[in-house]
């Protein structure tokens, strides 16, 4: 599989008998001359793809600074939401840039960086549905991308509602498929797809109608859990990337207006 | 309807698509038939007793959908670290299902073959190996074959489930193009004729020889 | 190698929230089969009938169901429909594209029953004074029930596996739902659905055994 792979055994052997030597994932990566990265590409504008069906968007690019730091070329494995984390887990991309919302029961599974990006959640509905507001939902047929932040949260909701349905859908692109056929009556998504997606006027009858007072969705970078030396040096990217201000760069690019903030006040990370 | 923002290339994006589901099929009927054949003939030559284990594998296949074992698959050989391509892992998790019904029908052709003609070669100082490549093995196809084509259209049409993990076959280009041009109903009927278009003839193909070789 | 360390215990703890799962699409498999049945039945008779229009149509649904995949067929129930403006649920989406599958591998399996039926039955029915219906309903069709129940039986157990289609469409009652949402939440993809594959195996097992007892029970004489 790995082309250095009879180099690597050749070192192991030769190094076996004093010291237990053993190349990280950081120095596969940059001796493999790729960095391969999950992402979503029917999120816009985070993840899309263009006329020619080649991705575009924010992590995108986020993908491509990275591997230009790291002095190799960037391969964007393309991974419907639910597939994020096999595809890591089974060795087929190094880095997931893919929206990912730290939560702490997936920091069980896979290693999270500190966040890169921050979604407000906005709720969009169909102009049919008289949804007005987040507590007009109340009743009405709801639906998220399943397994997503707001998907969890907008679950919960309803329940403790106990009237109305929720649907999760496995794209998000079906969610606004499904949300301008009037199949359910309001989603609740993060602010850019939301905007991005009204905007874009591919949807008749649609418009974001307000906030949803759920807490920002921090998002992180993801690799395994024990790969210690390459979540430091994501984090470090990360800081750079905002410090030499090439996070507000790319945000102007592909959403505009005001910059969130990715720190939060009181504590540490 | 016809009015439509579908571009020649977005054709040819579903065209890859096609090509797609039809590699997935053809590697996976070609080794899940290869599979298939030697667990039939094994079940055949074993008996129903010694070959309870290999049946009750086999039956695993047959009884758990499709989704979970692609899904388990793909968990399955990320645990192990394989490393495999969504390609690889679909191939091979699709290769045991085809393979799982295959030596159902292998078995099957198989055991319509009178003993009394087996018999009868073996007493013509034919081998075991001799019976099964002149014997068995022609009027066996005949049986199954229809059965094996039938089989082969399932698989065709059951590779759609491979979206899941990631690959861009006929139903996931779809989709990509509806993301994007948001004509649900155009881009789909288009999808639905394209399988059409490649199982329909096939199909009657089966009907076909499952009508002239059954009345001799 | 295996640095993966199973987490069994998430698992187990969400076996009964499964189990409500599994009876939802054991529910949607017996619901689809009863559908698809009694439409399959209407589709053979349309298919025996000297009527073009109506033999078309019966022609038409069965091609169709038995040359596109079943996730196509269940997208289609649901976004495909809905650009019309016709709202299926999730649960109402999956439970027609099932049924309409169904019932095109049931007719097509009634034409080939019937095939074993002497033509000459019919005539001797119908010299007794008999409609061509009656001659059907009480001649034919009893032993064309008969021939196609173990590919029906065949049929049931696909109509189990195809509800885990139903994520695709917004699904989440159903064992596969389920599994999925729990899924989404922990990502321990693999002990999720390796449970969920072996209540699947049990579900299918159960239902086969019970077709079978059925059998000898209804067919013996």
């Amino acid at each position: 599989m790995k082309k250095t792979s009879v180099l690597a055994f050749g070192l192991v052997a030769a190094t076996a008998l004093t010291s237990p030597a053993k190349a990280d994932k950081l120095d596969d990566i940059i001796s493999s001359g790729t960095l391969r990265c999950a992402v979503v590409l029917d999120f816009p504008p985070m993840g899309a793809r263009d006329e020619s069906n080649n991705p575009i968007g924010f992590d995108v690019d986020y993908c491509n600074d990275l591997a230009k730091a790291l002095g190799v070329t960037a391969e964007i494995v393309e991974t419907p939401f639910p597939e994020r984390i096999p595809a890591l887990m089974s060795g087929r991309v190094d880095v997931g840039v893919a929206s990912t919302s730290d939560t702490l029961e997936r920091a069980k599974t896979v290693g999270m960086t500190i966040p890169y990006f921050a979604f407000q959640m906005a709720v969009t509905a169909n102009d049919k549905s008289g949804v007005k507001s987040f507590e007009d939902m109340k009743g009405k047929v709801v639906g998220a991308t399943a397994g997503t932040f707001e998907a969890i949260a907008l679950e919960k909701t309803v329940k403790e509602w106990g009237v109305g349905e929720f649907r999760p859908y496995q794209t998000q692109a079906d969610v606004f498929l499904a949300l301008s056929q009037g199949q359910i009556d309001a989603t609740v998504s993060t602010s850019t797809v939301a905007q991005s997606n009204v905007k874009g006027g591919k949807f008749a009858g649609i418009s974001v109608v307000g906030n949803a007072p759920y807490d920002i969705d921090y998002v992180a970078l993801f690799t395994n859990r024990e790969e210690y030396g390459l979540i430091n040096y994501l984090n470090l990217f990360i800081n750079q990337q905002v410090r030499t201000g090439r996070y507000n760069e790319l945000y102007e690019k592909w959403v505009g207006g005001e910059v969130p903030s990715l720190s939060i006040n009181g504590v540490y990370r | 309807m016809f009015d439509t923002a579908l571009t020649l290339a977005d054709l040819g994006f579903l065209a890859k698509g096609a090509a797609m589901t039809l590699a997935v099929t053809a590697v996976s009927v070609l080794a899940g038939t290869i599979l298939g054949v030697v667990f039939g003939v094994l079940r055949n030559q074993l008996g129903t007793y010694w070959s309870l284990p290999l049946t009750f594998l086999l039956d695993i296949f047959r009884s758990v959908p499709l989704l979970i074992q692609l899904v388990l698959g793909n968990a399955l050989q990320s645990i192990l670290k394989l490393g495999w391509a969504p390609f690889t892992t679909s191939c091979v998790v699709l290769s045991l299902y085809t393979a799982a019904y295959c030596t159902e029908i292998v078995r099957g052709g198989i055991s319509a073959v009178p003993t009394t003609t087996r018999r009868a070669a073996r007493s013509l100082g034919m081998t075991w190996w001799q019976d099964m490549r002149y014997i068995v093995a022609p009027l066996a196809t005949r049986v199954s074959l229809p059965a094996w084509i039938g089989l082969t259209l399932g698989v065709m049409k059951d590779s759609a489930l491979v979206l899941w993990l990631g690959l861009i076959e006929l139903l996931r280009a779809s989709q990509i193009l509806v993301t994007r041009l948001q004509e649900p109903l155009f881009i789909l009927l288009i999808c639905g004729a394209i399988y059409f278009i490649i199982s329909f003839p096939i199909a009657r193909l089966g009907g076909y020889l499952e009508k002239r070789w059954s009345n001799d | 190698m295996f640095s993966y360390n199973f987490h069994w215990n998430q698992a187990f703890k969400a076996l009964p929230q499964m189990l409500d799962g599994a009876l939802v699409t054991l529910q949607i498999a017996l619901l689809s089969m009863a559908i698809g049945l009694a439409v399959a039945l209407a589709l053979t008779l349309f298919r025996l009938s000297e009527n073009r229009v109506l033999s078309g149509f019966a022609t038409v649904w069965v091609e169709i169901a038995r040359n596109t995949p079943a996730l196509f067929q269940i997208y289609m129930a649901h976004f495909g429909l809905g650009s019309f403006g016709i709202h299926l649920s999730p649960y109402t989406a999956l439970l027609v594209g099932i049924a309409f599958n169904n019932a095109g591998y049931l007719a097509e399996n009634f034409r080939g029953a019937l095939k074993a039926i002497p033509e000459t039955q019919t005539r001797a029915g119908r010299s007794l004074g008999m409609t061509p219906l009656m001659a059907f309903r009480y001649i034919v069709m009893p032993q064309m029930l008969r021939i196609a129940f173990l590919p029906a039986t065949n049929q049931m157990v696909w109509a189990i596996l195809m509800t885990s289609l139903g994520v695709t469409v917004g699904m989440n009652t159903d064992l596969a739902g389920v599994t999925q949402a729990l899924n989404a939440v922990s990502f321990r993809t693999f002990e999720f659905f390796a449970l969920a594959a072996v209540i699947y195996y049990l579900i299918a097992k159960a239902v086969t055994l019970a077709a079978r007892l059925a059998a000898t029970r209804m067919f013996r004489y």
